[in-house]
């Protein structure tokens, strides 16, 4: 039986152990392969330089210096916390929701990491290119702790996708911040929900990545910062039209984060978390924390609002069940029920929220 | 640049990949200072750069730039946005097959 990487107390010696792996790999241990397909982008460059950072530098820079001071460089290293993982005994459901979890975590780690070095390249301004390079560097270190994770399950990340035809697509300046601002925002609220609900029942931690989310968390937080303050160069992207796409980006995150967690039941069985307490608590916390710099609020107390929520994610089983049986008809019956209900949602009222002054927030949750 | 038709490109690059406990990346930087625009395709030529773990691979290869048409440039341009969603770790991206 070889050494598991997770029995190594530094990194230098689980890496020495997982190469040992790969070269026996090919006759004792079938990896599974998963090649990680991130999308590459392309934005207004121009856009990007023009951005003054001085008129919020009060702000700006002790963010950026709290970032070049990296505080979570030594945290993603495997030490005596990283408790021996049972995946011959984890119950399959379990073990393949938990490892589609870390997949889809590691590769959107990963799009990350490669949005942000194209904006640092492609960019001119300093403090602009500065931030993408910082954000680049904590998103390729929590992929690679990810894909270590994912190796001691036995799948490797094929990282050979440089070599196919990848198109370049275009997102609006705009559209990053709102997607990318909510997604390290809500990003932080899921992990720290997950940390002090295991804090509180520990019973419930079936593996040690948990225990990182903490100080992990707090890097997302500090992007979501980042992508407040640019927003915050610009009164324009949080009013007019705009708010309307604000609407539009939370309701479509909240939607997609339900949706997704429904997928995996055995998942949220194993941590002791019940889906819907999970998506309330992570919806009010990614509320609240976005009213620094969002003009609405999505109105999730009302119970229509949820109940929409709820609909569309039946709606998205049963299309989900039609492609699998490949019933073209009934997939496009859920298809389009899917986007009314979508449209539903989106004409709920939202609250107004009256932004402050100061942006800046610390992780409180 | 055609309305419809696309033009290809060969450009010097390279390739740095990093299979590393620190740091899991990869990117394609191109030489010649080309500029990718929406809709383009790149595609680096020669076999799949596998890099073992542990390692940064940094290799110069040739890419090939097949540049949009006009029309695929704006369709891109207009469209593209929707495709943002999957910068969330919980995107509507199908399950993982295993």
């Amino acid at each position: 039986m070889n050494k598991h990487s997770a029995d190594a107390t530094t990194a230098e010696e689980a890496i020495a152990i997982q190469s040992a792996l790969d070269s026996n790999m090919a006759t004792e241990v079938a990896m599974q392969d998963t090649l990680l397909t991130p999308r590459f982008y392309t934005t207004d460059f121009d856009e990007l330089d023009a951005i003054d950072v001085s008129q919020i530098s009060e702000e700006w820079e002790p963010l950026i210096e709290r970032m070049l001071s990296d505080p979570n460089k030594g945290h993603f290293k495997k030490n005596d916390d990283w408790d021996k993982v049972d995946w011959d005994g984890m119950d399959p459901e379990l073990k393949k929701e938990f490892i589609d979890f870390l997949i889809s975590s590691c590769t959107a780690e990963f799009s990350g990491c490669v949005l942000y070095k194209e904006m640092k390249r492609r960019g001119s301004n300093e403090h602009i290119t500065q931030l993408f390079q910082l954000m680049a560097r904590d998103e390729a270190r929590h992929a690679g702790f990810i894909n270590d994770a994912l190796r001691e399950a036995g799948v490797a990340v094929n990282l050979g996708f440089l070599t196919q035809k990848k198109k370049y697509t275009y997102f609006r300046p705009k559209f990053i911040y709102y997607a990318t601002y909510l997604s390290e925002k809500i990003g932080y609220a899921r992990y720290i929900t997950i940390y002090r609900h295991l804090e509180k029942n520990p019973q419930h931690r079936f593996h040690p990545i948990f225990k990182w989310f903490q100080e992990w968390c707090n890097d997302e937080f500090a992007h979501g910062e980042a992508f407040a303050l640019l927003m915050k160069t610009d009164p324009k992207l949080t009013s007019g039209i705009n708010v309307f796409w604000i609407k539009f980006f939370l309701t479509a995150v909240y939607a997609t984060m339900y949706i997704r967690d429904h997928q995996r039941p055995a998942f949220h069985k194993a941590l002791g978390v019940d889906p819907d307490w999970y998506a309330e608590e992570v919806f009010t916390k990614t509320s609240e924390l976005s009213k620094q710099i969002f003009p609405i609020t999505l109105d999730i107390e009302n119970p229509k609002w949820f109940e929409k929520l709820r609909r569309l994610q039946k709606v998205n089983a049963d299309l989900a069940e039609a492609k699998r049986n490949k019933n073209k008809l009934k997939q496009l019956w859920c298809s389009t029920r899917a986007a009314l209900i979508f449209l539903s949602l989106l004409a709920v009222p939202a609250k107004s929220n009256k932004v402050p002054d100061v942006t800046r927030m610390e992780p409180a949750y | 640049m055609g309305i419809f038709t696309r033009t290809k490109e060969h450009a010097p690059c390279t390739v740095e990949i990093s299979h590393k406990f620190e740091s899991l990346h990869a990117h394609v930087r191109i030489n010649n200072g080309a500029i990718i625009y929406p809709g383009d395709e790149v595609q680096v030529q020669g076999p799949e750069i596998m890099a073992p773990f542990g390692e940064v691979v940094t290799e110069d290869r040739e890419a090939i730039i097949l540049r949009a048409s006009l029309l695929e440039r704006l369709w891109t341009k207009t469209f593209g946005d929707f495709e943002v969603m999957e910068l969330c770790e919980f995107s509507f991206s199908e399950e993982a097959t295993l």
